[in-house]
């Protein structure tokens, strides 16, 4: 017969009795001075056990037992038969620990290199382009004025680059309403940038460097690449699920992981964007052998770029395609893409 | 460890005792704990988490000890999984509309308005009910026009900003003076004074931020160091986090000090220096081991706030009758977390 210390509380108040529990065949039996209480074992209901925390055992009229004694309430009501009781074994041992370790560091791994960029992509496929379009003016509307101002270039000009999009956009019946839209963007250099939709930015700087129109060209096709592909959406998508995911995984320690994730999240949004700048360089060069533009042009407006850049202050001049052997490596697939 | 009952006397100093909270988790325990109910909620696709929950809080209540004796947390984890299935639902509503018809966002104010009222009533509720000690359940009977009523009142304060405490602090004495343990009510003396105090200090702070920066930036534009804008930049983010801690710890003392349950009153003695050191940990910690030190930090934090708060007894524990049963739904205690409706108590 087992016999344990015990804390009982009636159920109608906070007042605590100490006590001894009995075991019966079928009942457990409470005493204390002044209560002698029987109750079935059946009528027993006992909270599956958490690390190191005292046992509680619910009686028939809300009342409570709460002991320290679990290799008692164990022998009682062995908690391994239980659901939970199973958890709490698996719960004390580091190996599973470990491998939970490895199982949570897997999936984020999986989610961030091809869940989340798939699922963005699948989520895109159910946002109409209409929507998009918004988002894209939206965008447009906080460029204009604050990053970049109208064109300098010459009215005629301007007219023969929108004739360079606009031959690269005939026929592809794809929902986006492709425009081109030069601008004057000091502070960004020599760039070019799709929002979604279809506009398309292109600097007076880029126009420029540009020693002739199929550069200029090579461009527009990668910028549509974007736009085709939906990339803005996408990885607005993609952060959205990011930061979804580091809620999900990390949560717990509430309002400072906001603040943890923001930098990863940063990063891994440029690791993605690196993806979808392959993506749209293949689109191009696909798309420029159409209309019968060596890709060559491409490596040729990359080269200069990179070069401008270089040279501009704040950057060191030496050898900048060894420093970031992206931007070698998509002129190389430029070259192969001939 | 049982007061004997000579302290029923009336209330005074000499028959007043302390009752440091004591907080019993381990990280190591803890750590294992979290990441198998992490991992188990990956392996079930969410479903378990609900079940991760309830056990995560039944260690942290039960190891959250005044008087020896720990807190009990008991929801039950079926209803929580049907209020995460609700809220999901919700969530996603909520994005989408918010994502693609960001033009609507101003909108979306008139549902959170007559809605979040609902979710704060109800995830009070529910998380009362199912807190107990000593085996008596605590109990919220906020209503929801009641807090409608404030929300509607005052709710518009929030747009001007410097009387946004103003709304706050009658918020939180709403939801402090309608929780009860068992039949006894939460009695909450007047705590605008502090309450209010540490906002106009934490504008004041955030406001000096604010020329700072702005006047670095100037400065910048004339000298054209990249340097300076990044140490802006690092002082910005910075004086956010000190803003942030010092508020949590000074409206968190102005709120504990305020409230009364019977015979009982709370010391709540957070330091808004030490608060800043521990978050800071925090967040270096996770920061660097890539989320894993999470548990490290929850369990840091809690016995922090633990080991500045203490219970304070003019009478004894066992006075504090059981009211009688109710039943209360879980569908906004889910939505609310994920909306993460913060009322600092």
């Amino acid at each position: 017969m087992t016999e344990f210390a015990a804390v009982y509380y009636d159920g109608r108040t906070s007042a605590r009795t100490p006590v001894r529990v009995r075991r019966y065949a079928l009942a457990i039996q409470i005493v204390a001075e002044g209560l002698r209480l029987d109750v079935p074992l059946a009528k027993v209901r006992v909270d599956p056990p958490v690390g190191g925390t005292r046992r509680l055992l619910h009686l028939p009229d809300g009342a409570q037992l709460q002991t320290d004694d679990d290799a008692a309430v164990e022998a009682l009501f062995p908690s391994t038969r239980a659901f939970e009781g199973w958890i709490h074994l698996i719960e004390r041992r580091w190996p599973y620990a470990l491998a939970g370790v490895a199982v949570v560091a897997a999936f984020a791994w999986w989610c961030i290199v091809d869940g989340l960029p798939r699922a963005a992509k699948l989520a895109a496929a159910y946002v109409p382009t209409a929507a998009e379009a918004e988002l894209g003016e939206q965008t447009l509307s906080f460029v204009d004025g604050k990053l970049c101002h109208p064109s300098k270039l010459p009215a005629a000009r301007q007219e023969a680059l929108k004739g360079l999009l606009a031959r690269l956009a005939a026929g592809l019946d794809d929902g986006h309403a492709y425009r081109l839209l030069p601008r004057d963007c000091g502070a960004i250099g020599a760039n070019a940038f799709a929002l979604p939709g279809g506009p398309i930015v292109i600097t007076d700087a880029l126009v420029k460097l540009a020693r002739n129109d199929d550069q200029i060209s090579a461009v527009l096709a990668h910028e549509i690449g974007h736009v085709r592909n939906r990339h803005g959406l996408r990885l607005a998508l993609q952060a959205a699920g990011l930061a979804a995911l580091a809620t999900a995984l990390f949560g717990d320690a509430t309002s400072i992981t906001g603040l943890v994730t923001t930098l990863p999240v940063a990063i891994l949004q440029n690791g993605y964007s690196r993806d979808l700048e392959a993506e749209a360089d293949d689109y191009a060069f696909q798309r420029l052998k159409e209309v019968r533009i060596s890709p060559k042009a491409f490596a040729d407006i990359l080269l200069l770029m990179e070069k401008n850049r270089a040279r501009s202050p704040g950057s060191e001049a030496k050898d900048y395609l060894s420093t970031h052997p992206a931007t070698a490596k998509r002129i190389e697939r430029a070259l192969a893409a001939r | 460890m049982e007061q004997p009952s000579t302290a029923q006397a009336p209330a005074g100093a000499s028959a007043e005792r302390r009752y440091p909270v004591e907080f019993t988790a381990r990280t190591g325990e803890y750590f294992r704990i979290w990441i198998v109910n992490l991992a188990l909620s990956v392996v079930t696709l969410g479903i378990y988490s609900a079940w991760a929950k309830v056990r995560k809080r039944r260690y942290f209540y039960g190891h959250t000890r005044i008087n020896g004796e720990g807190l009990e947390y008991r929801a039950n984890p079926v209803a929580i999984l049907k209020g995460r299935i609700i809220a999901f639902a919700a969530i996603a509503v909520y994005y989408a509309a918010g994502h693609f018809a960001p033009q609507y966002q101003l909108l979306l104010l008139v549902p959170l308005a007559i809605f979040g009222p609902w979710l704060l009533v109800r995830s009070l509720g529910f998380n009362a009910y199912n807190t107990a000690y000593r085996n008596v359940r605590f109990r919220f009977d906020g209503t929801y026009n009641g807090c409608l009523k404030i929300v509607l009142l005052f709710g518009w304060l929030t747009f001007t900003g410097i009387l946004y405490p103003y709304f706050k602090h009658r918020l939180v004495r709403f939801v402090a003076e309608n929780h009860r343990y068992g039949t006894t009510r939460f009695e909450v003396a007047d705590f605008k004074k502090p309450f209010i105090g540490a906002y106009a200090s934490a504008y004041g702070f955030a406001l000096l931020l604010l020329a700072f920066f702005v006047a670095s930036i100037f400065m910048m534009g004339r000298t054209r160091t990249p340097v300076l804008f990044f140490l802006a930049i690092v002082c910005f983010y910075g004086g956010l986090f000190v803003i942030f801690a010092y508020l949590r710890a000074r409206t968190v003392n102005a709120i504990w000090n305020a409230v009364r349950i019977g015979p009982l009153r709370f010391e709540s003695a957070l330091s808004a220096g030490e608060l800043i050191q521990v978050y800071l940990g925090n967040l270096l910690a996770i920061a660097f081991t890539l989320g894993l030190a999470t548990p490290w930090a929850v369990v840091r934090s809690m016995r922090y706030r633990a080991s500045k708060t203490t219970v304070v007894a003019s009478g004894p524990l066992d006075g504090f009758a059981q009211a009688e049963a109710q039943h209360v739904s879980v569908a906004g205690e889910e939505v609310a977390d994920f909306f993460d409706i913060d009322i600092a108590l």
